[in-house]
């Protein structure tokens, strides 16, 4: 035992002090359009995105859609005119579908942080979908991105649980424990769609097993896109329920 | 590889089939393409062939199978799921996919046609066979003292989703029945939908702890439909990534037994070694899990700079990992916690047709690498884990020495890669009405992708067998006699997929 301790304390503190704002470079992240005009007449990107992410609008604007994306780098792959790029932002999360659309801030902006969750976030994980985003998430938890410090812990039961984060496209036969999982956790509460199919279905939205994400069945406060999404991106975003006052359910409160 | 779809009657079937086991093949896989037949596969990994049945089914029902040959029993269930097909006498026929809330009146894999049969269908009182029937009945132990606990379909901590129904008497468990099928996203049916240009997206999001093994799958059995040749540095990049996947999923089911046991500090160590293997993936392709980087053709992305870095970690994880094991395996208290629990019989293994860590800890030295051809095997001289005991300390160590393997193999192939092209260019189109097979030996086993192709050179079957499918049964009986709270111990050391079962 006194060999495993001294092993132990050799190998010192493995944890990554702070969260840090860009992964490295090397890392898949999103796509982004920067100003680099296109090729005229060029739809590679649309073309070759294999859920609907990319659309180039009528005004010629490029819009990507990170709650569909799975970022699997095609578009910029085939991208001719370098028009886009990796975009390795950690605060890739949003608090409503509309602002996926929108680039990820280079810089998450710093909240005040006051409210009831600030301290300490109680999360119970419903996994509906193919495990790699509970991967990620457990990663988060480990020795080195250690989410724990922040006061995030994954807690056994509903009962207990401030947030509910949901990963996978939710297939119908999860329909039905989602939903008696949310009514099981008590006010106030958090909803949290980890990962693109919890937010959109991804590769799997409308199908036969209904599987279109946790929107149709939940109202979501955070949404943190990516398939999986990087242990940091998923730690900037659960932590941002601290700047989430408490919400409280009209329909709950009766 | 190619198959060529041999004829067999109904009536032979089911005696082909024993004959074949009897003689040391294995079952692949029995499906059907559009409900009109069913499909069987036979493996003859000594002589590395395959040999691919087909037998029409007149009028939606055929003679099982099961009551002579046990491993046929999920697959017949999930056929009669998908596609409607009735394994008459199959003594316990249970819907494996579609519960109770779904409203389908028709299965979901077989043609239009079949499909309107099945809707004249009339529900009769008490047949249970019907499409429209989703009732489920759990098996019911009965006698005084004997109580259920049902656990899931969502569980504690960071799961996956099933439900276990447990029959008890005081501690011990007298009988464990898995309900699966909670996270059925419609994955073949989809695969069949996409242009299969973007199959691979689907394929890898099908059991996503394991991308690598699938996208490798499905990366091999196009490529055996568009007859191209794939470079050799992609196939060594390819094994460099499934060795890689290996290594970290290994390590992180070893860090979840540690902790299962209450053996902390071993389950945090893991998680730090994972963190170095991940690392690896991360160098190879820019992503942890290494998703996205196989494609048909070859792999995206190939670097000889990051060779040497990689190769650097795996050689500091092998330091590493040493002291960490010996820790482990060396702790009379963790050890008195795995031995002779959760114990798999070799002729339960063999009957039952497992495959993966959970085999070659029951004495079958079954090996995919070692017999099909995927990445750079099997040209590669691959000694496979064997233990005999078939418990859960044998799992572990089927797992600390593969992982072993692993570092060796990836260490090899990284000094063996030479530079070269490491993509080709595809055709436009797969062969039509032609059928082909992958076989890969993923971290969890034996990983099977079947593609069936129409007149148009359109894929309409595509069929993916995880490893989990041989071996969710094992578990069950594994645990029989065994106190509860050893479930969870039984559970992590078989490590099975529920995603990659349920598609
Ligand atoms: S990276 Fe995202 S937007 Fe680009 S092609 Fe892939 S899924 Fe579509
Ligand atoms: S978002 Fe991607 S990683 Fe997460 S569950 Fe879906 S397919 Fe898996």
């Amino acid at each position: 035992m006194l060999r495993l301790l001294k092993y132990l304390i050799n190998r010192g503190i493995v944890t990554n002090k702070a969260v840090p704002e860009l992964l490295d470079d090397n890392i898949t992240g999103f796509p982004k359009a920067t100003d680099v005009p296109c090729v005229s007449e060029c739809q590679a990107c649309t073309e070759s995105c294999p859920t609907g992410a990319i659309e180039i609008t009528r005004e010629k604007s490029i819009a990507i859609d990170r709650g569909a994306c799975i970022t699997c780098k095609e578009c910029i792959r085939v991208c001719p005119s370098g028009t886009l790029i990796n975009d390795t932002s950690v605060a890739s999360f949003a608090f409503t579908r509309e602002d996926l659309f929108r680039p990820a801030p280079a810089k998450a902006e710093t909240g005040p942080d006051r409210s009831i969750f600030s301290k300490s976030l109680a999360v119970r994980v419903v996994s509906t979908g193919c495990s790699a985003c509970d991967l990620e998430l457990a990663a988060a938890s480990n020795p080195i991105f250690d989410m724990e410090r922040f006061g995030i812990h994954v807690v056994a039961s509903p009962r207990f649980a401030d947030a509910l984060v949901v990963t996978g496209p939710v297939p119908k036969s999860m329909h039905e424990p989602l939903l008696s999982c949310y009514e099981a956790m008590s006010d106030p509460k958090l909803v949290i769609a980890l990962g693109t199919c919890a937010i959109s279905g991804g590769v799997h939205k409308n199908g036969y097993t209904e599987a279109n994400g946790v929107g149709p069945l939940l109202p979501v406060d955070i949404f943190i896109p990516g398939c999986p999404p990087h242990p940091w991106q998923i730690i900037k975003g659960i932590l941002a329920a601290r700047r989430l006052n408490g919400r409280i359910r009209k329909e709950d409160q009766g | 590889m190619k198959l060529n779809l041999k004829q067999l009657s109904s009536e032979e079937r089911t005696a082909r089939l024993k004959a074949a086991l009897d003689a040391g093949d294995r079952l692949g896989l029995i499906t059907s393409i559009d409900g009109d037949q069913l499909i069987m596969l036979l493996l003859s990994p000594g002589k590395r062939s395959i040999d691919c049945y087909e037998t029409p089914v007149a009028g939606g029902t055929y003679k099982s199978a099961t009551a002579m040959v046990p491993q046929a029993h999920w697959f017949e269930r999930t056929t009669w799921d998908m596609f409607g097909l009735v394994p008459e006498g199959h003594p316990r026929l249970k819907r494996t996919h579609l519960h109770e809330p779904y409203t389908l009146t028709s299965p979901p894999l077989s043609h239009e046609r079949r499909k309107a049969i099945e809707k004249t269908i009339q529900p009769e009182s008490g047949d249970r066979r019907h499409a429209g029937d989703r009732s489920y009945h759990f098996l019911g132990v009965e006698g005084q003292g004997v109580y259920e606990i049902p656990v899931g379909p969502i569980h504690a901590g960071i799961i996956e989703p099933g439900h276990f129904r447990f029959s008890c008497y005081g501690e011990i468990i007298l009988n464990l029945e898995i309900r699966l099928g909670y996270v059925h996203r419609g994955i073949e049916k989809r695969l069949s939908e996409v242009p299969w240009q973007r199959g691979r997206f689907v394929a890898e999001a099908a059991a996503s702890d394991m991308p690598v093994a699938n996208s490798l799958a499905h990366a091999t059995a196009v490529e055996y439909l568009l007859q191209i040749e794939v470079p050799r540095l992609a196939l060594y990049l390819r094994s460099i990534a499934l060795e890689i996947e290996r290594i970290a999923m290994h390590l992180s089911d070893l860090g979840g037994l540690a902790g299962d046991i209450g053996f902390l500090a071993i389950a945090s160590s893991m998680g730090r070694l994972r963190g170095v293997a991940l690392r690896m993936g991360e160098l190879l392709s820019g992503n942890r899990l290494m998703r996205g980087f196989i494609c048909p053709g070859g792999v995206v992305s190939a670097s000889m700079r990051v060779a040497e870095e990689i190769a650097q970690l795996a050689r500091q994880l092998k330091q590493e990992l040493k002291p960490v094991v010996a820790f482990y395996m060396d702790n009379q208290v963790a050890v008195d916690r795995m031995e002779g629990v959760g114990v798999v019989r070799s002729s339960l293994a063999r009957e039952f047709g497992l495959v993966g860590v959970a085999a070659r800890a029951s004495g079958d030295r079954y090996d995919c690498r070692n017999y099909w051809n995927h990445g750079a095997y099997p040209n590669v001289d691959l000694e496979p884990a064997n233990e005999t005991s078939g418990d859960v300390f044998a799992r572990a160590k089927v797992r600390i020495s593969e992982i072993e393997t692993s570092l060796k193999l990836l260490i090899n192939f990284l000094d063996d890669l030479k530079e070269g092209s490491f993509l080709v260019s595809l055709p436009d189109r797969l062969e039509a009405n032609s059928s082909s097979v992958a076989i890969v030996e993923s971290h969890r086993g034996e990983l099977i992708h079947f593609i069936h192709t129409d007149a148009r050179g359109e894929i309409q079957r595509y069929c993916i067998k995880d490893a989990s499918v041989n071996n969710w049964t094992a578990l069950a009986i594994a645990v029989r006699n065994n106190v509860v709270a050893d479930f969870p111990l039984c559970n992590k050391s078989f490590s099975l997929s529920y995603s990659g079962h349920d598609l």
